[in-house]
C-alpha cells in the first residue's frame, strides 16, 4: 500500500515505514538512543529528498523522545535545569543549524554536507565506541579489573566562570561547557535530523561528570526541546517538514521502542555498546561512500530554488 | 449533423482528440496515473498519417551540479539553473519521431526530449566576437551541451521525460489512442496535451488539450498550510509529535 507524502511529493510504501519505523524504534529502547542518524540515512535511500528527510526526521525524533522522557520524569531521573541550560544552548544552535542548512540548500550543497557531517561524526564516534567497548571486554576476559578514571575531572572546565548549582546532578560547575554542548547538538539536529543523543550522552559522562542516572533522561529532555524548535525553524524557513512521514515512522516506533526497551535487560551493556558503536560507524561510512565513489552520473539535480 | 474536427475546408484531412479524465487527483494513494487520449483523424482520401502526441507539465526551473573531486571527496560544483524546461515531457508517437518528421521540424515544434527550448539565462552574456556583436556566449563554454544532457538523461530516469514510439495506436480505421504515464514525482499544475497530424513528413492539422493535475483532500490542506502559513505548519506538527509521543508513554506505562 504505498501512501503519497504531501510535502516530500513522492509514494512511499506505508508498511515498509511502518516496519522501518518499528525496526529503528526496537533498537533505540535497546540501545537507548534516539534512532534519527538511523533513521535520516534510511529515508534518503529510500529516495525522500535529503531535505525533507532531515526536517520531518526532527519532529519524529521530537514525538519518539517525549514517551523516553515522561518514563525517565516518572522515575525521577531527569535534571530540569542542566536539561533546560543544555536546551537553552540548543536553540542557539538549531537557529544557526537551520539558517545555515537554508543556506546550503540555496547553493545546492545540502545533500552534500548532509553526507560529510555524517562521515565525520558517525566515523568518529563509532570508531571511539567500538575501540573503547573492545578494550573494556578485553579487559573482561582477562580478569583485569578497570581502573576507574571517575575523580579526574578535567581542570580546565572547573576553572571556567559562570558557575551554577545543579543539585539534581550534584554539580557546582560553569553554565559555559553545557550551553557549547547544546548549540553543538542543536546544529547537528538542524544538519543531519538527529536528536544528538550520540554526543551528548558521552559527553554528560565523560565532560560534565553527570550520575550515569540522570544522564539518559537529561539528553531526552533537552532532545525533545531542541528538535522540536528545530522542526518548527525548518518548517517556517525551509518548508521540509512532512508530518505525514513523521506520523509513520512514529507508528511503528512507539511499538518497537517498548520492545527493544524490555529486550535491552538481557544483554550486557558493554556488548551493547559494541554492537551500537560497530552501527553507528557502518552507517557513517555507509552516508559517506558517495563521497568517496566515483559517482555513476557525474551530473545531480539539486532540488530547491535558486534564491535563497 | 456531426460536427467537424477542424475547421479545415471539406476534404482536407484533420484531426480530433479528447481526453478521458482532463483531471488527474493527487491523493493520498497517488502512485502514478496513466491519461488516456482518444482521437479521430478524419482524410476521406485515407492516406497515411503519423500522429503524434506531445503532453508538456507545469514549466519548473531545474538546478543541476556537476560532481567535482576535491581532495579525494565527491563534492558539487556550482549549480546551473536551466530556465524553461517543463516539469513533465512525454512525445508519445505512432512511429519513432525521426521517421515521423526531419530535423528542422522536431527542433521547431519540440518533438522528443533532445528539442526540449530550455536554457541556462544566467550562464549567458552577449559579447562581441571576432568582430560580431550580440553574439551569445554561455559561461559553461564546451560544457553546456554535456550539462544540457544532463538535464534530460536525468529526468528520464526519474520518468518524467520520455519519448515512447509505441505509445500513439491506431485501433480502428482513423480512431487513435495515446496512453501516457505519469510517475508520482509528476508536479502539480496545468498541463496540455498538443496532438499533431503529419503527412509526408509535415504537420497538417493540431489540436490542443489541457489536463490540471491537483492535489485535492487531506494532501491539499496539508500542502498548502505547510507553504502557506509555515510556521503555523511548524508549531501544528510539534504538537502532533508531542501528543502523539505522550500517548504512547501512558498506553505503554509500565505497571
Amino acid at each position: 500500500m504505498d501512501v503519497y507524502l504531501p510535502i516530500a511529493e513522492v509514494a512511499v510504501n506505508a508498511p515498509l515505514l511502518v516496519a522501518l519505523g518499528a525496526l529503528v524504534g526496537f533498537l533505540s529502547g535497546l540501545f537507548g538512543i534516539g534512532g534519527g542518524f538511523l533513521m535520516t540515512p534510511i529515508l534518503v535511500f529510500l529516495g525522500i529528498p535529503p531535505a525533507v528527510a532531515v526536517a520531518s526526521e526532527a519532529n519524529h525524533v521530537t514525538a519518539s523522545s517525549v514517551s523516553g522522557v515522561v518514563a525517565y520524569r516518572r522515575r525521577g531521573a531527569v535534571d530540569l535545569k542542566m536539561g533546560g541550560v543544555l536546551a537553552a544552548g540548543g536553540a542557539v544552535g538549531a537557529l544557526l543549524g537551520v539558517e545555515l542548512f537554508r543556506v546550503l540548500l540555496a547553493l545546492g550543497q545540502a545533500d552534500l554536507v548532509v553526507s560529510l557531517a555524517y562521515l565525520v561524526f558517525l566515523g568518529a564516534i563509532g570508531g571511539l565506541m567500538v575501540t573503547e567497548s573492545l578494550r573494556t571486554l578485553i579487559r573482561q576476559r582477562r580478569g583485569v579489573v578497570a581502573t576507574p578514571h571517575r575523580d579526574r575531572r578535567p581542570p580546565w572546565l572547573y576553572g571556567l566562570p559562570l558557575r551554577v548549582r545543579f543539585p539534581k546532578s550534584r554539580l557546582y560547575i560553569s553554565v559555559i561547557p553545557p550551553l557549547a554542548l547544546g548549540a553543538f547538538t542543536g546544529v547537528l539536529s538542524a544538519i543531519m535530523g538527529v536528536g544528538g543523543g550520540f554526543v551528548l550522552v558521552p559527553a554528560m559522562v565523560y565532560l560534565l561528570r553527570m550520575p550515569a542516572g540522570m544522564v539518559v533522561g537529561t539528553s531526552l529532555f533537552q532532545i525533545v526541546l531542541t528538535t522540536a524548535l528545530t522542526t518548527v525553524l525548518q518548517a517556517g524557513r525551509n518548508q521540509t517538514v512532512d508530518v505525514v512521514l513523521a506520523g509513520l515512522l512514529l507508528l511503528g516506533g512507539v511499538l518497537g521502542a517498548q520492545f527493544g526497551a524490555r529486550a535491552s535487560t538481557r544483554f550486557r551493556p558493554e556488548a551493547l555498546r559494541a554492537v551500537l558503536g560497530v552501527i553507528v560507524l557502518f552507517v557513517g561510512l555507509r552516508m559517506g561512500m558517495g563521497l568517496l565513489l566515483t559517482p555513476g552520473d557525474p551530473f545531480v539535480l539539486s532540488p530547491g530554488s535558486a534564491t535563497p | 449533423m456531426i460536427p467537424m474536427a477542424d475547421s479545415s475546408p471539406a476534404g482536407a484531412p484533420a484531426i480530433a482528440a479528447a481526453l478521458t479524465e482532463p483531471t488527474v487527483q493527487v491523493t493520498s494513494s497517488f502512485t502514478g496515473a496513466k491519461i488516456v487520449l482518444y482521437g479521430a483523424v478524419y482524410d476521406p482520401r485515407r492516406q497515411p498519417h503519423d500522429v503524434v502526441v506531445v503532453v508538456r507539465g507545469p514549466e519548473q526551473p531545474v538546478r543541476i551540479s556537476r560532481k567535482v573531486r576535491v581532495a579525494g571527496l565527491w563534492l558539487n560544483s556550482r549549480p546551473v539553473t536551466f530556465e524553461g524546461a517543463p516539469g513533465y515531457y512525454m512525445a508519445a508517437s505512432t512511429r519513432p519521431l525521426n521517421a515521423v518528421t526531419g530535423f528542422r521540424n522536431r527542433r521547431t515544434l519540440g518533438l522528443g526530449v533532445d528539442n526540449l527550448p530550455f536554457a541556462a539565462p544566467a550562464e549567458t552574456r552577449v559579447e562581441t566576437r571576432y568582430g560580431v556583436s550580440d553574439v551569445v556566449v554561455s559561461r559553461l563554454g564546451g560544457e553546456y551541451l554535456a550539462y544540457r544532457r544532463a538535464v534530460i538523461r536525468l529526468k528520464q530516469q526519474g520518468g518524467l521525460y520520455a519519448a515512447d514510439s509505441d505509445a500513439v495506436r491506431f485501433v480502428d480505421t482513423g480512431l487513435f489512442r495515446a496512453d501516457i504515464a505519469l510517475p508520482s514525482s509528476a508536479p502539480a499544475g496545468h498541463y496540455t496535451a498538443e496532438i499533431l497530424l503529419f503527412r509526408g513528413g509535415e504537420p497538417i492539422a493540431r489540436r490542443t488539450r489541457s489536463l490540471t493535475v491537483e492535489k485535492v483532500g487531506i494532501e491539499r490542506t496539508l500542502y498548502a498550510l505547510a507553504h502557506e502559513r509555515p510556521w503555523s505548519y511548524g508549531v501544528l506538527s510539534v504538537v502532533f509529535g508531542v501528543f502523539a509521543g505522550w500517548v504512547a508513554a501512558v498506553v505503554f506505562r509500565q505497571p
